[in-house]
């Protein structure tokens, strides 16, 4: 029995057949049921856990259908359009489903018809039924209110005035029915008879191409997984080939025997389609996940989808049959790194127009920077789309600190000088040649209104006594004031 | 060791076949080729002695390209004809505040290799330790000082050692690379003989260099063939119409150390970056003094009383003008300071 917490009452949120054999109800209060059945077992809801269940069931139900949808805390819908036949028919298939749950330890109801109105009256008041299509009237007529989807403030309502079945609700007027209790009430009626269409939207984007093998043997072994999908990819080829695409995004899933699904994604830099390629990278995939992904028993199912495609350009390759292509070489080593250690693992930097040195350049993942032109062979260097150079321009340094470190500065010789010394991770520096300030500004066409000017920065180029080079900056000025806190000093980069 | 072969005595076909084994004996071996100095310009010149090559230790027969070549006399004769270009070279800095110069200094070399091989993009690779410590490139200042443009530059910053190494284990065998720079700190246990060996023979088949930089780094045992260890170097003043700017910062220099090298003894090289020609310049003369007076601590107390000039017989160098410039201990010349280990 589990119990949910309601206006500060414990109350009873779902039993088991034993318990309801005990003539406990939902709804009851613990105490009650506790004073009434001493020994009964009482478990606290945990929603978040439920959703995580009913989630890991959505997705072993891909296995039947790519359209699975999440209907409130306990359902779930499968577009089964054109799927059946690959199971053997509607009843088949739906046994075949309800087999497979009961396997795993579920106790499961299923409708299936011609709308998702239609078919969640069958699930729940029927059980395990077929409605074919034009007969979702006869199947909802006798139903009490509650099969239509309602809010139980309109089914109260409408029972209030003798409307109890649904039957009873199609025989009376539009109009009325409309303007009394609004327009959701007739929709939900027009829509479990097929009168609109109601779209299930599933919860995953659907795959505009997948291959997928069913297995007699389940296999357990990463070398195995890693054949598959090279076997898969070959059959994918074809359809990308067909299309003039390439995959960029792909995602392999693992079905196990016990109903868990692993999906494994990998996304590419460039369009591909050749299958050692996507072997290479689903290799790299595994490998960083070797401990994440539990075989248990065996996975019997492998699917390989295209989440996303792009135009793939065809390569002439020369006679060697080997293409010169260095951005490719790059592209799939950024790929392989990427599948192995994570988005951000190869990065590029990205000049920006900034005069704040830390916003001057951006780095960015490979896959989303923007692609190198190849310098064209015997042709001139297309014109630079350069900001126009200064004569002299700013000293930058080799490495900048991810967030500029603060220092220590005794004293200066000026108020506003460079410092005599400077302690940086604990250890002094003597500053034997200064060159500065560079004064940078904070940017205010990034202020918002209102917020307060930040203090400037002036930089100093430092080469301490043993010729380090440093670059430092004076957070703020000396004021005359002297309550006022002395400016802060930090280190922010190292110049070669 | 092979015995002196005397080439002249064979056959053509014989010779080449020596030829061929060499090579496939040094490339086995991991041997840096060694040559014979080149013959003196008076010398007359015997075609057949010019196919002769001795061996010394290891064999090998070198061509002219197998090196980069720093453009300093000096430094690319000890390392026997430069910095070889398909194999592991190990950079070190002393301390990880010596990280600015370090990477500088790798960078001019990528720099000398991009002016050959011109819009290569470049990779480097670090552990997130060490650019958290040391801090991360920064393509402005690459651009404007090594004329590596922010399109040719990746970097990959890999959480765990292992993780740095496989990157860079997978980015030494693509030739699409110009040059890739693995940078670590310290001595960590995973980057033993075993890990450099494998890094060395993927550069060395590939064709690319691949500079390890580590930042206070111990001298381990390397299969890498050259070790230098770079510091920095007080830079120079400013050049400007009216001579040297007092007080300014020039050019960026480095003081280059060899720890190990087949052909090289030990010595230390003093070299400058000249950004608008991407060009090294030896430092022939200190503008100002590149090891301060005061090194050791405190100036030592000057001698109680006058110092006469007393003419000692039979010591010339005792009345040298150039008593005051002896260099100190670690500019001593390269033969008098101990060998590194490797």
């Amino acid at each position: 029995m589990i119990s949910h917490r309601d206006n500060n009452t414990q109350r009873i949120a779902a039993l088991d057949e034993r318990a309801e054999a005990l003539k406990l109800k939902r709804g009851m209060g613990i105490a009650d049921a506790r004073a009434m059945h001493p020994m009964i077992d009482v478990v606290e809801a945990d929603p978040e856990a439920d959703r995580r269940l009913l989630e890991g069931l959505a997705d072993w139900c891909d296995r039947y259908t790519p359209l699975v949808a999440i209907d409130a805390e306990d359902g779930l819908f499968l577009d089964v359009t054109g799927c059946t036949h690959l199971f053997g028919g509607e009843r088949a298939m739906q046994d075949e489903i309800l087999t497979r749950f009961f396997q795993q330890g579920f106790d499961v109801r299923a409708g299936l018809a011609s709308t998702p109105g239609a078919a969640w009256a069958a699930a729940r008041f029927h059980g395990n039924r077929i409605v074919a299509g034009g007969e979702e009237e006869a199947l909802l007529s006798p139903l009490p209110l509650s099969a239509l989807r309602i809010a139980p403030e309109t089914r109260a309502s409408l029972e209030s005035v003798g409307l109890r079945t649904a039957g009873a609700v199609m025989a009376a007027p539009r109009a009325p029915l409309a303007r009394r209790f609004g327009a959701t009430l007739l929709l939900r009626l027009d829509q479990a008879l097929g009168r609109l269409d109601e779209a299930v939207s599933p919860r995953l984007p659907v795959a505009p191409l997948s291959v997928e093998r069913h297995l007699a043997e389940p296999v357990m072994l990463t070398d195995d997984i890693e054949r598959l999908v090279s076997r898969l990819a070959i059959a994918l080829k074809t359809d990308l080939e067909r299309r003039g695409e390439g995959a960029r995004t792909l995602a392999l899933l693992l079905f196990r025997v016990d109903g868990a699904v692993s999906r494994i994604a990998v996304g590419t830099s460039r369009p591909m389609r050749e299958p050692r390629l996507i072997q290479r990278l689903f290799h790299e995939r595994l490998a960083a996940l070797e401990q994440n992904i539990d075989a248990g028993f065996g996975f019997d199912l492998v699917r390989l989808s295209v989440l996303s495609a792009a135009a793939f350009d065809l390569v002439q390759g020369d006679l060697t049959g080997e293409t010169d292509d260095d951005d490719a070489d790059i592209a799939l080593f950024a790929d392989r790194v990427r599948a192995r250690l994570g988005e951000a693992a190869v990065l590029k930097p990205v000049v920006v127009e900034s005069h704040l040195p830390e916003r001057a350049v951006k780095s960015v993942p490979f896959a989303e920077a923007p692609q190198r032109r190849a310098p064209a062979a015997g042709r001139a260097a297309p014109p630079r789309t350069a900001p126009p150079m200064t004569i002299y321009p700013p000293e930058r340094p080799v490495r900048l600190f991810r967030s500029p470190e603060p220092i220590e500065v005794p004293a200066t010789e000026i108020p506003e000088g460079p410092p005599m010394n400077f302690r940086w991770r604990r250890a002094l520096y003597r500053v034997a040649r200064a060159e500065g300030p560079e004064r940078i500004a904070a940017e205010w066409w990034r202020q918002l209104p209102g917020e307060e000017e930040a203090p400037t920065r002036d930089y100093y180029r430092i080469e301490d006594s043993e010729g380090r080079r440093y670059w430092l900056y004076r957070h703020g000025l000396y004021s005359s004031a002297a309550q006022a806190a002395p400016p802060r000093w930090y280190m922010h980069g190292v110049f070669a | 060791m092979l015995p002196e072969v005397n080439v002249m005595a064979m056959s053509a076909v014989a010779r080449e076949t020596v030829f061929a084994l060499r090579r496939q004996i040094a490339k086995i071996e991991g041997t840096l080729p060694e040559r014979l100095q080149a013959p003196a310009p008076g010398a007359p010149l015997d075609a057949a002695r010019l196919d002769m090559t001795l061996v010394r230790r290891g064999l090998a027969v070198a061509s002219a390209d197998a090196f980069l070549r720093t453009g300093i006399e000096g430094l690319d004769t000890a390392l026997g004809g430069g910095l070889p270009r398909a194999a592991l070279s190990e950079i070190h800095g002393l301390e990880t505040r010596d990280a600015g110069a370090v990477a500088g200094f790798a960078l001019s070399l990528v720099s000398l290799i991009l002016k050959e091989k011109q819009g290569l993009p470049m990779l480097w690779v670090g552990t997130s330790e060490i650019f958290h410590e040391a801090g991360l490139p920064y393509a402005r200042g690459l651009h404007a000082l090594f004329g590596i443009e922010p399109e040719q530059l990746l970097f990959s910053e890999a959480p765990k050692l292992l993780d740095a190494l496989w990157i860079a284990e997978e980015a030494a065998r693509m030739t699409a690379f110009a040059a890739v720079i693995l940078e670590i700190r310290g001595s960590p246990r995973l980057l033993d003989l075993t890990a450099t060996r494998r890094l060395h023979a993927r550069a060395q088949n590939a064709g690319r260099p691949l500079l390890l930089l580590r930042q206070a780094g111990e001298a381990d045992p390397t299969a890498a063939p050259v070790r230098l260890i770079v510091s920095a170097a007080s830079s120079a003043s400013r050049e400007t119409v009216a001579g040297p700017l007092a007080g300014s910062i020039g050019r960026p220099a480095f003081k280059v150390d060899i720890g190990k090298s087949r052909t090289a003894l030990p010595g230390q090289f003093t070299l400058e970056w000249n950004p608008n020609e991407h060009a090294f310049a030896e430092r022939t003369e200190n503008p100002v003094a590149v090891v301060p007076a005061s090194q050791r601590g405190a100036d030592p107390a000057p001698a109680p009383g006058a110092v006469l000039a007393f003419p000692a017989i039979g010591s010339p160098a005792s009345i040298s003008p150039t008593i005051g410039d002896q260099p100190s201990r670690q500019q001593h010349p390269a033969h008098r300071s101990p060998r590194r280990a490797g």
